[in-house]
């Protein structure tokens, strides 16, 4: 029988964590990571970030330096994507016709930015960022001047508005809410950060949808439901993004807005994982059902799925986290937030360092830290504990938050 | 150009001689030579998972942490005012050559 190899789909953050773990657990057959896009492996949060920024290096940091793959015997197969999977017959067919057998084969193929769908979507000078190359491209695009529209005033579209108002764009968000990270956050995070947007000269449209992209060969304007129209250079779309999940759908592995897997990163098919933006995890015992897109929860995906397979329990259970940085402030959220939570400021918005927390039933169901990174970490802790707080200790800055949580687990003694 | 070595004292208190490559920050160098640090937020000190010590003598020649670095830290359970920092805000340099780090424990 020739030797056990572990294919990985996708060699972005999930997939090369998933190599690494591996041979950290030794491994003992191939690992063959295949990529289908070109050159090292990155990072991505820098694309909306440092990289956009003038004089910013052209480098784009690698998620590990080439020759770590050779020394650890990875085998990297790049600029070939996976386009087929035969589950009874155990092997993945590549773009270019080749094929890979598989004893183990784990998924993270990620996500792709949701591309505009309005008339006009497909003319030059519209850019969504997901890949180096997309984030290459805007960069060149974006020059001081330029007339810049964003459509989304998620993460990645106030990045780009606070890069490109950095570098003297004159620049415009479009929104179909009423705020901004309306998905991710409460009112008062929102208009924070709006207004720290809009003391760089960002506009703001709320409320409005966008409805066509004009120009002559390449975008002019964008027009909304309401008959505006806004100058554009450059059109940005920061409007989300749908799992790469129809190699998995087309094999018949169970998806529903996402590969469905469990906490092992285990999908419906026993040799098959996935882990990732890819995923959707659900856990009916412990009320999980979600799909996020975030580094921490890729990387913590896809040790468990390594550990399953070298016959490991899975890793300690970490609280999901984000962060974000916009005009220098720095954003950062434990746990996940409810529109129902109770909220609860800690310090106050106009010294630019405050924190939210977000009780349910009394406990710490998640908090944002705005320019008050002393209170992530033993903010996460103290959701991860699920002790009930006490909300006027908590919501005094004079008080650290730890102390607040020391105080309880004494009590609670 | 020689190559600078430095010494790392993994979580065990075992010790291990590595290379570090210049245009490498520390924490990047102890990634690739499988110590086990998660480096979760890519080195944009945001998640204090690359923490370790470092002798006062070296910390005192390098330059000074930043707030958020200092933030971070500060929250950490073995936080050493003297010996902290964040591996990931220390770039290659050849006066760094045969220091010894020392990995923070594991947060709970
Ligand atoms: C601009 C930007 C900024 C971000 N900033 C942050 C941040 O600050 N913090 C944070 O937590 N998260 C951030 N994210 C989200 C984060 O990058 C993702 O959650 C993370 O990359 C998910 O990892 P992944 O491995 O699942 O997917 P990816 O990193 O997207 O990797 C998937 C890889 O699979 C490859 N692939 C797909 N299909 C195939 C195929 N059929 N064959 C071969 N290869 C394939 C793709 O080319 C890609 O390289 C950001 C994302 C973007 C785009
Ligand atoms: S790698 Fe996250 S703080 Fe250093």
């Amino acid at each position: 029988m020739s030797e056990e190899s572990i294919v990985i789909i996708g060699a972005g953050h999930a997939g090369v964590q998933a190599a690494v773990r591996l041979t950290e657990l030794g491994w003992p057959g191939r690992i063959v990571l295949v990529e289908e896009q070109d050159g090292p492996t990155y990072e991505r949060p820098p694309l909306s970030k440092e990289y956009l920024k003038a004089g910013a290096s052209d480098e784009i940091p690698a998620l590990r330096k080439e020759h770590y793959f050779d020394e650890k015997r990875i085998e990297r197969i790049k600029g070939s994507g996976v386009v087929g999977l035969d589950r009874e017959a155990r092997n993945v067919t590549l773009s270019d016709g080749g094929q890979v057998q598989y004893s183990k084969l784990i998924i993270a193929t990620g996500s792709q930015a949701r591309p505009l769908t309005v008339p006009g979507s497909d003319l030059p000078g519209i850019h969504l960022l997901k890949t180096r190359a997309d984030a290459e491209a805007l960069r060149t695009a974006m020059q001081p001047g330029s007339e810049v529209v964003i459509i989304g005033a998620g993460y990645i579209g106030l990045e780009v508005a606070a890069a490109a108002a950095a570098l003297g764009c004159a620049t415009t968000v479009l929104e179909f809410q009423d705020r901004v990270m309306s998905r991710v956050t409460s009112d008062v995070v929102s208009r924070h950060f709006e207004e720290l947007h809009q003391e760089h000269d960002t506009r703001f449209v709320f409320g409005t949808a966008v409805t066509e992209v004009r120009g002559d060969g390449r975008v002019q304007e964008v027009v909304t439901a309401d008959g505006a129209t806004y100058a554009a250079d450059v059109v940005v779309a920061g409007i989300g993004v749908v799992p790469r999940q129809e190699l998995a759908e087309a094999a018949g592995i169970t998806v529903k807005d996402g590969i469905v897997v469990d906490l092992d990163s285990r999908t419906s098919d026993p040799s098959v994982y996935a882990v990732g933006d890819v995923t959707r995890l659900i856990d009916e015992e412990n009320g999980i059902n979600r799909r996020l897109e975030s580094i921490q929860s890729a990387l913590a995906q896809a040790i468990n799925a390594a550990n399953h397979i070298m016959g490991q329990a899975p890793a300690r259970h970490e609280v999901p986290w984000f962060w974000t940085v916009q005009h220098g402030v720095r954003l950062q959220t434990a746990g996940l937030r409810s529109p129902d939570d109770d909220v609860v400021v800690r310090g106050t918005p106009e010294s630019g360092h405050f924190s939210v927390l977000y009780l349910r039933g009394g406990r710490l169901a998640a908090i944002d830290t705005i320019a008050a990174l002393g209170d992530f970490t033993a903010g996460k802790k103290l959701v991860a504990s699920g002790a009930h707080i006490d909300t006027d200790l908590a919501a005094d800055p004079a008080n650290k938050l730890t102390t607040a949580v020391r105080e309880l687990v004494d009590e609670t003694r | 150009m020689s190559k600078t070595l430095i010494n790392v004292i993994d979580r065990e208190g075992a010790v291990r001689e590595v290379e570090w490559e210049p245009e490498q920050s520390l924490m990047e160098t102890l990634r690739d030579n499988d110590f086990p640090i998660l480096a979760s937020c890519g080195g944009t000190v945001s998640c204090a998972t690359c923490h370790v010590f470092l002798e006062k003598p070296v910390v005192e020649s390098l330059s000074p942490r930043t707030e958020d670095e200092l933030e971070l830290l500060e929250d950490a359970e073995a936080y050493n005012p003297e010996a902290s920092r964040l591996s990931c805000q220390i770039k290659q340099c050849s006066s760094l050559a045969g220091i010894n780090v020392t990995l923070a424990p594991e947060e709970d």
